[in-house]
């Protein structure tokens, strides 16, 4: 999908259509909680998605990649004592 | 970034906070070197809605690529290279000239990342997670998609088992146009459902 098109006023949805991650912090915690769920549950997102959902519901107007990170935080004790082969 | 001498800024606290967990998250073994960068490459700039926009020029000019994707969302969308996490139940749910459709996550931030990429800041908060259940015509003519009354709308709440994914209805214009063509007219937003074509 690198062809040009030569469509005048139309963006191709290349991207995200908006910064994805405004700091490298937020790149960094997104990815921690990838590293965990893939190399600590084995793949399976629930876990997380709880802390998750427990961390918004908490202070619902506390910035998204503040309430990942302090989803990652909770989870860290919940961790399996061995990663996953 | 510069590399002259200036002081590094002081690292607020929610850098700090990532800092820690990076270091203890490493320590344990979970992050093999350059997991993080690899991560952050591929949501940048390999996932993102240009994915989506694939699966939904294909199943405009291919009716059985479409009714594959209706049935099986999941299987259609691998069809195309396109899947893995956060991807691996995926429903297709067609717009019409009488239902329109559009996806919310009312507990986190469930999203069809595989098609779409990362999630835009407003799916993310709290008045767009409330008031799609509640008053979605309104928050959709708000948001720039005003919809006649004579049109059913349907919010589809995402969970970690299913994400969904827009098909929004072909524009009569589009008429004759080539798969790249077609792919190009698709947006992030219409594939959620808060734009149409």
């Amino acid at each position: 999908m690198t062809t040009p098109l030569s469509l005048s006023g139309l963006d191709l949805p290349r991207r995200n259509g908006e910064l994805a991650f405004d700091a490298p912090w937020q790149s960094t915690v997104f990815a921690l909680a990838a590293a965990v769920i893939a190399h600590a549950f084995g793949g399976d997102r629930e876990p997380f998605r709880q802390q998750l959902i427990k961390a918004i519901a908490a202070e619902p107007g506390r910035p998204y990649w503040e309430s990942w990170t302090a989803a990652l935080e909770a989870l860290v004790p919940t961790l399996p004592e061995r990663p996953a082969p | 970034m510069s590399n002259s001498t200036h002081h590094p800024a002081p690292m607020s606290p929610v850098e700090q906070r990532v800092a820690a967990l990076e270091a203890l998250l490493t320590e344990r073994g979970l992050v093999p070197e350059g997991f993080i960068g690899q991560i952050t490459r591929r949501y940048e700039s390999e996932i993102g809605p240009m994915n989506g926009a694939r699966v939904v020029a294909r199943a405009w000019l291919d009716p059985r690529y479409k009714q594959r994707l209706l049935a099986d969302g999941t299987a259609a969308i691998a069809e195309l290279g396109f899947g893995g996490p956060e991807g691996d139940h995926m429903v297709a749910v067609e717009n019409t000239p009488i239902v329109h459709n559009v996806i919310v996550c009312t507990l986190c931030s469930c999203y069809p990342w595989p098609v779409l990429g990362l999630p835009p800041a407003w799916y993310k908060d709290p008045p767009y997670r409330a008031r799609m259940v509640r008053e979605p015509r309104a928050l959709l003519a708000e948001m720039g998609c005003p919809l006649p009354e004579e049109v059913e709308i349907r919010v589809w709440d995402s969970s970690a088992e299913v994400r969904y994914l827009v098909l929004p209805q072909r524009p009569p214009a589009a008429e004759g146009m080539t798969e790249a063509e077609l792919t190009a007219l698709v947006t992030r937003d219409s594939m959620i459902g808060v734009a149409r074509l």
